[in-house]
């Protein structure tokens, strides 16, 4: 075997230090003489049997009575470790303030299977913990959540407030003063000897226009960008102060690069492109789930929740599942027999085989009709279903008509109609099932489904086709065998899938997550969720189940008002990633027509109906089209190692300051992207820090986890003794700029009387009281309840902040570490209590109205099979042929780690690489065996990578899992003054896919190749080749 | 799918399961002639009671949260565990031409807490013992990192802890046990397929689970005549003498198995 041929299993015993038995037993045999005379040779265990074990953290006793252990105490805190933010409990010691142990909280629904009664005192809360209870009992934590604690005493935690000294990412930094850094920040000046650089203060401009020919964009404190990771519980204050107190329009979040065309397609279906919603199974009492670009149990939102509801789902007589996906996910079992199953498909192919699906269900008269041909709520009321949809509306189908892919209104035939015509309440027009005459969607009676023809208006002829019509057309504009060609999958198991799709009444789902980060994502994720609206399965018992939510906190609350102050600004113009604002209101459009040229191709893509992107901010900003950044502020976001391709387009173009002259984060820890910047503020970690958060799905009750600091942050002190933080920073900040809605009458009360706003407990605990007092409000906790969970630290600030009832009441949720509604308000009957009320859109109106600005064409307003594809359209298999890259990679999330969790030995102590999947027919092809370093290569970039061989990955696609290849984050040892950070022993973290992302050549203005329509980071099915050696 | 088709790596004869849960019985009445080492006052444990695991294999999501949670409850050296979750790709192959198919094994091992510890009877100072619970411990004290007991052990389940250099391994948390606590593992196993009790109380949930599952409980290597007392329901035969499969996943360090 030559050198290139490196044994993977030899290199990963390697990783992580020691552990091997040789290595253990060589020791052994050195020390054995002396330890047969004095016993062990080694540390000295704390005890003879229990060896180093910790400590119980409590007993129980004889009489089954819960006996606290007075050196330790267990409280409730959130765990950070991925994004599903399930509710912990924590076990810290009282005379070191460690961290010990994390578990599950019992009062959490992340956390368990059916979560505790919110009205369970906290002592018998813990009881139920233990001993045969706790059986059924128990309260989770995954193994993140156990081993994220290591985050706190990490040697690469940032603590001090650090200044970069040199070059814009070289590593070096020195700690500077907490005025010194408010100071610079604000008033900018030659700050690195580079030349001026304006500050916060200078760039705070709520009036002038950043650019006076295209005033669309906005005054010109939009060139500063704030940005965080997400909503992890701090996402009020840091709004607050971008939107309303410094006036910016610009804020991003890790959303485009994380599952957003999952999102934007759900959000089509939903009929919700501001929050797009999102369906998730009730696995509890479904008899058939179809995952497709998902993996339950390996990974996904809320990991540890669906993770135990499938593994108790399996064990039941009537349920099953399929995984449809490149690669083999952990979610499948052997051990639970044949009520499982695999099934593998060509990355980016997803809605070829639904399509497929589809035209099958057509065809075999497999739809719910009863559901479908409702056309209104009173109609769905009188026919008893649980919800209804746009499938019987008409959709104007005449490309020359001006409202092409819009719906028809009342108003446009000489129908009733109150107030304004195309308005909300012109409604929509039908064709009623019984007498074939066009009706309004409000009548109670079904409507036709299928529905293709000419009505006379009063300006002319319209032709409409009912929304399902247009449905049946678009998947029938493939046959069955071109769908399949498409995913790989035969169309004998494509009609099986429909077959067993449609044999279960309501009582089937499909589900998918953020799997669908193709550059055609947006479609994939619209036509798999299409399933469920056909089966009609929305808001059942069973079915498909809409987000519970939560209660109000930071926002208008019962107690406070977080919404209004004085002085408020309300942020005007255009998104920096030209989301949401159509291209054809722009002045560059204007001038365009005006000038007689045609109006597409943009520069570079609009996104009509996106949110703001992350994915798309920074190449903007760089390539200055709408516009430049003068600062930018970060909270943890770490697009450069997220957006797929970006640090390869914008590596080296952000460590230039002229390009974006001030850059300041605020992070714990420096990861690829802080690592590029001018200012590190130190933050505090999760059990340190405030936040208040809500379960991003799967919960069919109402939940807000609310943390508090159960433990003393790390981070040094502000002079007035105060722990930095992004509160504190935000806050100093805006005071020392004499921003609104921070410092002396920042928040109103209910009473009107008006209360500062000077540190993150003038915040969160006022949040707290809100959602202590929402809906009809919690009792007071008792003595018992603070003791029990560890709360007592916070009394001196509660009594501060809060009067003494709001104390007994937020003390009631704190100590709950929440606020949570009981696990038997999940149903009303067969229907789910909280339901999701926009109508489905089998076509959706505002997608089907807007248009591809660089082609000009319209996007399809229903589910239609949409190859991958770049910018200008051009499919990615042309721009790209398979004759030249024949690999298609495909990237997982890892049962494991998180994008975060690498900083946790003891994680990385069990996966520390991550060997990339490859078929046996594809190593075989290329000589490989398991264990072998080989490149692989991509229109882009190249990166090597250890192989591993599996039958578990699509022939002709290279499996990634997600969450290594960091290279900062502790990979790389930074200098902290005059002391440099520890170097890892790791020889390397593996690799991650977004390294090889690709640049898209088919646009002007430089950006990364990304969905098409939404702009979504296109991380799945990009083209590769390999090579050995 | 017919089971019976099945091929995994090798064939491998099935002990019945009735088999296995036969020398839970017997054990007892040989308990005389088995070296428990455990006369000392402090080494009888909680007399009266038996504990044993059973591990539901259709509830392991495979997530190492047990793997994690042990770590951390003893403090293990970082890359040494008394429980890991080996992560098995599985290929059925019926012999047809149909498409193989392929699917995903979690098998959770530990100490087996066996009624016949080979560990005890090697163990040259007395330092490994076996209290009156079953619970198979180390007297940290006493052990001299000899690691004859590593060897001993047909399941892997003991390393030298490479800080304390004594011999290491699970102790079902004993010391949490002991205060009527759940094991860091079974407290915080995400599918909920870890159960630990006393099965001399027939009304406790792992008497009842096994009592129900009778027909479907195996061990590992029974051949080995060690009567583990860690149980698993679900365990195919493949792997029942045999741990072995595909490249698993990845190779979890500190588990030579």
């Amino acid at each position: 075997m030559d050198n290139k041929r490196r044994q993977f299993l030899k290199s990963g015993l390697v990783v992580g230090g020691v552990g091997t038995f040789a290595a253990g037993y060589a020791s052994t045999t050195k020390h054995m003489v002396h330890g047969l005379i004095e016993g062990t040779s080694g540390e000295k265990t704390k005890h003879p049997h229990f060896g180093n074990s910790l400590d119980p953290e409590f007993k129980v006793n004889q009489q089954g009575r819960l006996i606290a252990n007075p050196d330790q105490r267990v409280a409730p805190s959130m765990c950070f470790g991925c994004w599903s933010l399930c509710g912990v409990r924590v076990r810290v010691d009282n005379n070191s303030d460690e961290i010990l142990r994390i578990s599950g909280n019992p009062y959490h629904p992340l956390s368990n299977e059916h979560q505790l009664p919110f009205d369970t005192p906290v002592k018998e809360a813990y009881l139920s913990l233990t001993g045969e209870a706790g059986l059924k009992g128990r309260s989770t934590a995954c193994a993140r959540g156990n081993g994220m604690l290591e985050i706190r005493n990490s040697p690469y935690r940032i603590t001090q407030p650090l200044k970069r000294v040199g070059k814009r990412g070289e590593g070096k930094w020195q700690p500077i003063s907490y005025e010194q850094l408010l100071t610079e920040v604000v008033e900018g000046g030659d700050l690195f000897g580079e030349g001026h650089v304006d500050g916060l203060r200078a760039i705070r401009d709520v009036n002038t226009p950043l650019d006076s020919e295209n005033p669309e964009y906005g005054p010109k404190a939009n060139q500063l960008l704030m940005t965080n990771a997400g909503n992890e519980g701090r996402d009020d204050i840091f709004k607050r102060f971008a939107f309303n107190s410094f006036g910016t329009r610009n804020f991003g979040h890790h959303g485009s690069y994380c599952g957003y065309a999952f999102r934007a397609g759900s959000g089509a279906l939903m009929n919700d492109l501001k929050k797009f919603a999102h369906v998730k199974p009730d696995i509890e009492h479904a008899e058939f789930i179809l995952y497709i670009g998902m993996s339950p149990a390996q990974a996904g939102n809320p990991f540890k929740r669906q993770a135990r509801q499938l593994a108790t789902a399996r064990t039941r007589d009537n349920f099953e599942y399929q995984v449809i996906s490149p690669t083999l996910p952990s979610s499948m079992s052997l051990a639970s027999g044949d009520n499982n199953r695999w099934q593998s498909i060509k990355p980016g192919t997803d809605s070829a085989l639904v399509l497929g699906m589809i035209q099958w269900m057509f065809d075999n008269n497999r739809l719910n009709d009863r559901f479908l041909s409702q056309p209104g709520p009173n109609a769905m009321q009188h026919a008893g279903t649980a919800h209804w949809c746009n499938a019987t509306h008409l959709v104007i189908s005449d490309a020359q008509h001006p409202r092409f892919g819009a719906f028809l209104r009342a108003s446009e035939v000489g129908l009733t109609f109150e107030g304004k015509p195309l308005s909300d309440s012109d409604p929509y027009v039908i064709v009623d099932a019984d007498s074939n005459a066009l009706g309004l969607h409000t009548q109670t009676a079904p409507a036709q489904l299928f529905v293709d023809r000419t009505i006379e208006g009063p300006n002319g002829d319209i032709r409409v086709k009912s929304s399902l019509q247009q449905l049946k057309e678009a998947t029938f504009k493939h046959e069955l065998s071109f769908y399949s060609e498409q995913c790989g999958i035969e169309t004998n198991k494509i009609i099986a899938l429909a077959d067993k799709f449609t044999s279960h009444g309501t009582k089937a789902v499909v589900d998918t997550h953020g799997g669908n980060m193709h550059s055609n994502g947006f479609y994939n994720a619209f036509s798999i969720l299409m399933l469920n609206a056909l089966i009609g399965n929305i808001n059942l018992k069973g079915g498909a189940m809409a987000k519970a939510g939560g209660y109000p906190t930071s926002g208008k609350g019962p107690r406070y008002d977080f919404t209004q102050f004085e002085g408020k600004v309300q942020p005007k113009g255009i998104f920096l990633s030209r989301s949401k604002f159509p291209y054809e209101k722009t002045s560059e459009y204007k001038r365009r027509v005006a000038a007689g040229e045609s109006p597409y191709p943009t520069r570079s893509p609009w996104y009509p109906i996106s949110s703001p992107l992350l994915t798309e901010h920074l190449s903007a900003a760089i390539d200055g089209y709408p516009y430049r950044l003068k600062a930018w502020i970060n909270h943890m976001a770490n697009p450069l190692y997220g957006v797929p391709g970006l640090a390869n387009l914008l590596g080296d173009k952000l460590k230039d300051p002229k390009e974006l002259p001030l850059i300041v984060s605020v992070d714990a820890f420096i990861n690829e992207t802080t690592a590029l910047s001018d200012y590190i503020v130190p933050d505090t970690v999760t059990y340190e820090s405030w936040g208040m958060t809500s379960p991003w799905h799967g919960v069919p009750t109402k939940a807000v986890t609310a943390r508090w600091p159960i433990v003393e942050a790390r981070t040094t002190k502000t002079a007035d003794g105060r722990s930095i933080n992004l509160e504190n920073f935000l806050i100093d900040t805006a005071k020392m700029m004499a921003l609104p809605g921070f410092g002396d009458n920042a928040i109103a009360d209910a009473k009107g009387k008006l209360h500062g706003l000077h540190s993150a407990e003038d915040f969160y605990l006022r949040s707290a009281a809100n959602l202590a007092y929402a809906a009809n409000g919690v009792p007071q906790a008792c003595g018992e309840d603070v003791y029990w969970s560890g709360l007592e630290r916070l009394l001196p600030d509660m009594k501060r902040v809060l009067t003494s009832e709001e104390l007994g009441k937020v003390a009631y949720i704190f100590a709950r570490g929440g606020r949570f509604e009981d696990a038997e308000k999940s149903y009303q009957g067969e229907q789910m209590k909280h339901k999701w009320s926009k109508p489905l859109a089998i076509w959706n109106e505002k997608v089907g109205t807007s248009r591809n600005t660089i082609t000009g064409e319209y996007y399809s307003g229903c589910p239609t099979w949409h190859p991958q594809k770049m910018a200008d359209g051009t499919p990615l298999d042309e721009q790209y042929p398979k004759s030249q890259w024949p690999f298609t990679l495909s990237n997982f999330k890892s049962n494991i780690h998180s994008a975060v969790s690498n900083l946790s030995p003891r994680l990385n102590s069990i996966k520390g690489v991550n060997p990339v999947y490859i078929n046996p027919v594809d190593a075989d092809k290329h000589g490989l065996s398991t264990g072998d370093i080989f490149t692989i290569t991509t229109p882009s970039s190249s990166i090597e990578a250890i192989a591993l061989i599996v039958d578990g990955v699509t022939p002709g696609t290279l499996g990634f899992e997600h969450g290594f290849g960091h290279k900062e984050l502790g990979e790389r040892a930074h200098w902290i003054g005059d002391t440099q950070q520890p170097v890892k022993m790791k020889t390397s973290d593996g690799v991650n896919i977004n390294d090889l992302g690709l640049t898209d050549p088919t646009r002007q203005g430089k950006g990364v190749l990304l969905d098409w329509v939404v702009g979504s980071a296109a991380r799945q099915a990009l083209p590769a080749k390999i090579s050995v050696g | 799918m017919d089971k019976s088709k099945r091929r995994l790596i090798g064939s491998i004869g099935a002990i019945s399961a009735g088999a296995v849960i036969a020398p839970i019985s017997s054990a007892n009445a040989s308990a005389t002639v088995i070296i428990r080492n455990n006369e000392a006052a402090d080494r009888k444990g909680m007399v009266g009671k038996r504990y044993a695991m059973l591990v539901d294999l259709r509830k392991c999501v495979g997530c190492q949260a047990c793997t994690i949670g042990c770590s951390i409850e003893n403090q293990a050296p970082i890359g040494q565990f008394r429980t890991t979750v080996k992560q098995y790709e599985v290929t059925l192959d019926n012999g047809s031409t149909e498409a193989k198919n392929v699917t995903s094994f979690m098998l959770p091992r530990l100490c087996n807490h066996c009624e016949n510890p080979p560990c005890v009877a090697v163990c040259p100072v007395q330092a490994t013992f076996q209290r009156e619970d079953g619970i198979v411990m180390v007297d940290n004290e006493r052990c001299v990192a000899c690691a004859y007991c590593v060897q001993a052990c047909p399941y892997d389940a003991r390393f030298i802890n490479e800080e304390t250099l004594t011999a290491d391994k699970c102790t079902f948390c004993a010391h949490r046990i002991e205060e009527g606590l759940l094991p860091a593992c079974v407290e915080t196993c995400v599918g909920g397929a870890r159960v630990i009790g006393d099965i001399k109380d027939l009304g406790s949930e792992i008497s009842l689970l096994m009592a129900k599952h009778r027909q479907e409980i195996k061990v590992l290597k029974p051949e080995a005549g060690t009567q583990p007392h860690v149980f698993y329901i679900s365990l195919d035969n493949q792997f029942v003498s045999n741990v072995e499969g595909k490249a698993a996943i990845y190779d979890p360090k500190g588990d030579r198995a």
